[in-house]
């Protein structure tokens, strides 16, 4: 009896398909890793990127400016409070711009408090000082007397800390990172506002990199 | 007389010549009828097609990147790999690039090569096509795109951290050397994870500076001390020298298809570090040591992987052998020539795939990382100074030609003035 040709035919893809039918990463969870999505900090989850990014400085920066408007001693003050920003501390393990967090706070209260709140530049002092000695020497112009101190003390200092806990296990990496932010009364040292936001996040990586 | 020799295989058409022998002759007459059917049954040409198709997809990877020349700078050759290299090798000479612009004492240079790095390090949460093909029958796992294994993803946070407080952030530097220990932390061998002594200590540092409590931190590093116990912390310290010495752990593959990874010890006889400044020296004992931070991570998931991809390899190899041979003793007989000939070439397509099959483990590697780790902190009074940086072995010996002598000036203001030097180190710079 002859065989068929789509036997001869058949018979090499159907082996083929019997050998390739084998996957090496058998055995491995999860070998592609898993999506991202953003998580609140009582939520478990699997996300990735796991560290400071900027979504996170936007919500909490908006979050910090809303709330600071708020405030009695800002909302309610006789003259217009004045603030100085003090570096924020980074507590977490994520390496970060800390400066950005108090810059965006600055920027949406000066856009959002209409003059409600005056920051002064302290990081600029030396330039202002070198300038305040030119005027002073005569080195140049000036418009009002150089030798009388017109620089601003501070109302209230503007600080925060970042705080982390990180997690590592074979399921994955977890991170929550807590921000908290303080205004501080110059005079009496009287935390006269605090709040906080809280972010937390979780990853695993490619089977090819754990 | 009879013939000698192989007989001629003529067409039946033509004059017949006797045979020598009635075996012979029946021989003959197989081997005509097979070749018959084989040149002319649609199957073989089918299935040479196939294999034909099959090889040509199989193979080679068409060399796109035209990486220079090397001209022995390393920052050269490293910035050209980068710009001209394959993206996957892209964070291997990030690496190697940052920390040879630290023996250069070009710390400037060297920080978008870690931030580069890093960041890419930090992104391996997202999909990467590059890892999912590594995992493949087909795909080496050289292809993924390389971050390194847990010692050197470490050493990576170790060194960026380092430049980080050279610029004056001990918080950030502080982070650092805590994500370092994240990624030492998921090992197999649980009771080696998160075993950097200097990561811990520097983080306890850190803290104290920073006006907290690094005492939790300090106690983790003397627990996980193997040799010398650290110092205690002195947050007043104003001077911060980071040593490294000896040639790291290199990577090398085994197993019948180099599917296990595995690390090579390199001898050195250094066994510590000296420096001495104003007048004073102070022994830098071995903290860390990266060859065995390599060789204690445990089993590695990709392991399990490339161990499967070996069977596979057998495998098929082994039933392609299988199929070759029964499909030729089919293929010689009067009743299933065809299915034997089909067999064959299953075999084949089987041989093809099991030499296709790539469970060669990843030795891609930084090869100039050192071996030790040590770490000094001291107090210095302000102003200039010539500081001597002595490389140590058994007994104490100076290995005078690893001598650095250096240029530190100390400042006024309560900044931390931080130096890094290796036995690597090439350049003698002021600092």
């Amino acid at each position: 009896m002859k065989h068929p040709h789509c036997l001869t035919l058949a018979l090499p893809a159907l082996l083929s398909a019997a050998l390739l039918s084998g996957c090496a990463s058998s055995g491995v969870k999860n070998p592609s890793g898993v999506p991202v999505t953003e998580m609140n900090a009582d939520e478990r989850g699997f996300v990735t990127g796991t560290g400071v990014e900027s979504q996170d400085l936007v919500a909490v920066s908006d979050k910090m400016a809303r709330s600071i408007l708020a405030i009695p001693q800002i909302a309610n003050a006789s003259g217009i409070p004045m603030v100085v920003l003090e570096p924020v501390v980074n507590d977490t393990r994520f390496p970060i711009n800390k400066d950005i967090f108090l810059t965006r706070i600055r920027v949406l209260l000066n856009s959002k408090a209409q003059g409600k709140v005056t920051f002064l530049a302290r990081d600029r002092m030396e330039a202002l000082q070198k300038e305040r000695q030119l005027k002073q020497s005569g080195q140049v112009t000036t418009t009002s007397d150089p030798n009388v101190v017109e620089f601003k003390g501070a109302d209230f200092f503007l600080t925060g800390t970042l705080q982390g806990m990180t997690t590592r296990a074979e399921a994955g990496v977890s991170d929550y990172v807590l921000y908290s932010f303080q205004l501080i009364d110059a005079r009496t040292s009287a935390i006269v506002w605090e709040d906080f936001a809280e972010i937390k996040k979780q990853g695993l990586e490619d089977a090819a990199y754990r | 007389m009879m013939r000698l020799g192989p007989p001629a295989v003529r067409s039946p058409a033509s004059a017949a010549t006797p045979a020598t022998t009635p075996v012979a002759a029946d021989v003959r007459r197989r081997s005509q009828t097979v070749l018959r059917k084989i040149r002319s049954a649609p199957t073989f040409a089918t299935s040479l097609a196939f294999l034909l198709t099959l090889t040509s997809l199989c193979g080679c990877a068409l060399t796109k990147y035209h990486v220079p020349p090397p001209t022995g700078d390393p920052l050269v050759d490293g910035q050209n790999a980068i710009d001209f290299g394959p993206p996957k090798d892209r964070v291997l000479w990030d690496y190697r690039t940052g920390l040879a612009a630290m023996h250069f004492f070009k710390s400037g240079a060297a920080v978008p090569y870690f931030e580069d790095a890093l960041t890419r390090v930090e992104g391996v949460f997202q999909y990467d096509r590059s890892a999912r093909q590594s995992r493949r029958m087909f795909s080496e796992e050289a292809k993924k795109t390389f971050i390194g294994e847990p010692y050197e993803r470490v050493m990576a946070y170790y060194y960026r951290g380092i430049l980080y407080w050279m610029n004056g952030e001990p918080d950030n530097a502080r982070a650092c050397f805590r994500s370092g220990q994240v990624h030492d932390s998921d090992t197999g061998e649980h009771q080696y994870a998160s075993d950097y002594v200097l990561l811990d200590y520097l983080d306890g540092l850190a803290t104290a500076k920073l006006g907290g409590d690094g005492s939790d931190a300090f106690k983790r590093a003397k627990e996980h001390a193997r040799g010398p116990s650290p110092p205690p912390l002195d947050p007043a310290a104003n001077l911060l020298v980071f040593v490294d010495f000896g040639p790291g752990p290199r990577k090398y593959a085994t197993g019948e298809y180099g599917e296990e990874l595995r690390f090579q010890e390199r001898p050195t006889d250094l066994r510590g570090a000296r420096i001495t400044i104003n007048g004073r020296t102070t022994v830098m004992p071995i903290y860390d040591d990266l060859y065995f931070q390599a060789t204690t991570r445990g089993g590695r998931v990709m392991d399990h992987i490339l161990g499967n991809k070996a069977v596979f390899k057998t495998a098929t190899s082994v039933a392609g052998d299988a199929a070759i041979i029964s499909g030729a003793i089919l293929a010689a007989g009067d009743h299933n020539t065809e299915v034997g000939l089909g067999l064959i070439a299953a075999g084949a397509l089987a041989k093809i795939i099991s030499a296709s099959t790539r469970p060669n483990a990843d030795t891609r590697m930084w090869d100039n990382l050192p071996r030790y780790l040590t770490f000094a902190s001291l107090r210095v009074p302000a102003g200039e100074y010539q500081a001597t940086v002595e490389f140590l072995g058994v007994g104490n010996v100076i290995y005078g030609n690893l001598t650095k002598r250096l240029t530190v000036r100390i400042p006024e203001s309560a900044a931390d003035r931080v130096i890094y030097v290796s036995d690597q180190s090439i350049i003698h710079n002021a600092l």
